[in-house]
């Protein structure tokens, strides 16, 4: 059967935001940039292992995720298969997931010793967040996850951007004037900086952006009064990815 | 705060009801619905679900339920790489952030503003 049918669910779900799930679910199939098929099909399971980690339910709770050891529920501990990821790149899935306000640079910097790269992590960042979106969405609509794609075969592509900046964030990224040449579909005259922010592994700016234009509304962010061409106008959107913000403890 | 045409109570925005719905259609049921989604409240979430369906409608559930999603990830985009406040949004965001208090969130030290 087709991915993201929903044709059991008796609900609306539009037709640009099942053929943006799929398309995604077909890229992560697929060698990365950084990172080959199987590896991303097993950061996205990771994605998924977190949210029932006790490991990260403790952390959570802790004045500093530092001060509890233990072992991410994972693998065998979830009666499945072992995962092909390194502790350090499963560790950093579940920050991401379940305890993203308290990364810090130093953090990140750190991987490097662990073996992720800033490249890596970024590329990891890009799939967790995008797959999680996905799964949220069937979530909050009461459905069934969907099942992860078969890993395709293939080697990482390795690209770089030309021009990259270390202006700001954790991360280098491509500068507020760099979208040129191959970057040049990545935005347009303002470069906001969560559009910015994967840009180290344009493909990840590309892949969450496509999700995000059916699952949002991307273009004129300042246009409060524009229509959304959505059951729900501009105000219903803002109240409701406000809440959701707030209840992450997000400033952004 | 005022939204094009229209006032709206800013706290909804951090969970506190308002009448007729803080001058958003369905504003309180929004709100529930999303709090009961980002703060993984499968009990809430259900009961929250089914409020908003019989209120507002099934397109409406569905689109609030992606925005929902797609903020789930544009969070995590933003305090995972650490990015700061944008130049352009610290002045006119100034008096949204002191009436949410938003200084108060650990993500506050990646905004760039010294908090």
């Amino acid at each position: 059967m087709m991915a993201f049918n929903y044709g059991s669910a008796a609900l609306p779900v539009r037709e640009d935001l099942k053929e943006s799930y799929r398309e995604f679910w077909n890229t992560l199939a697929q060698a990365g940039t950084w990172w080959d098929g199987p590896e991303r099909v097993a950061i996205a399971q990771e994605s998924r292992n977190a949210v029932i980690c006790e490991l990260c339910q403790r952390r959570k709770e802790a004045l500093s995720p530092s001060h509890v050891a233990g072992e991410h529920s994972t693998g065998a501990l979830l009666g499945l298969p072992a995962s092909c990821l390194s502790d350090a790149a499963i560790d950093a899935v579940h920050r991401v997931v379940t305890d993203q306000s308290r990364i810090t640079q130093s953090y990140v910097d750190s991987l490097n010793a662990q073996g992720i790269t800033h490249e890596q992590y970024v590329e990891l960042v890009g799939v967790v967040v995008t797959c999680f979106s996905i799964d949220e969405f069937n979530r909050a609509l009461g459905l069934p996850l969907e099942p992860l794609p078969l890993p395709q075969t293939g080697k990482p592509s390795g690209y770089r951007p030309a021009l990259l900046d270390k202006d700001v964030g954790f991360v280098p990224m491509v500068p507020p004037h760099g979208a040129i040449n191959q970057e040049a579909d990545l935005w347009g005259e303002v470069a906001p900086n969560v559009v910015r922010a994967l840009s180290l592994v344009p493909d990840e700016v590309r892949s969450w952006m496509k999700v995000a234009n059916v699952q949002y509304v991307m273009g004129d962010l300042l246009n409060f009064a524009a229509d959304t061409g959505r059951a729900i106008d501009r105000a219903q959107m803002e109240l409701v990815a406000g809440r959701v913000s707030a209840i992450n403890e997000c400033f952004y | 705060m005022k939204f094009s045409d229209r006032d709206v109570d800013l706290a909804l925005i951090n969970g506190v009801e308002s009448a007729e719905g803080g001058g958003v259609a369905f504003g309180n049921e929004l709100m529930h619905f999303a709090e009961a989604m980002a703060s993984r409240d499968d009990v809430s979430l259900v009961s929250s679900r089914e409020v908003l369906l019989e209120t507002a409608g099934a397109e409406a559930l569905v689109e609030a339920a992606a925005v929902a999603a797609n903020f789930q990830r544009m969070v995590r985009i933003a305090d995972s790489i650490g990015i700061p406040l944008d130049e352009s949004n610290v002045s006119f965001t100034a008096d949204i952030r002191d009436q949410l208090d938003l200084g108060r969130f650990h993500s506050a030290n990646n905004s760039g503003l010294g908090i």
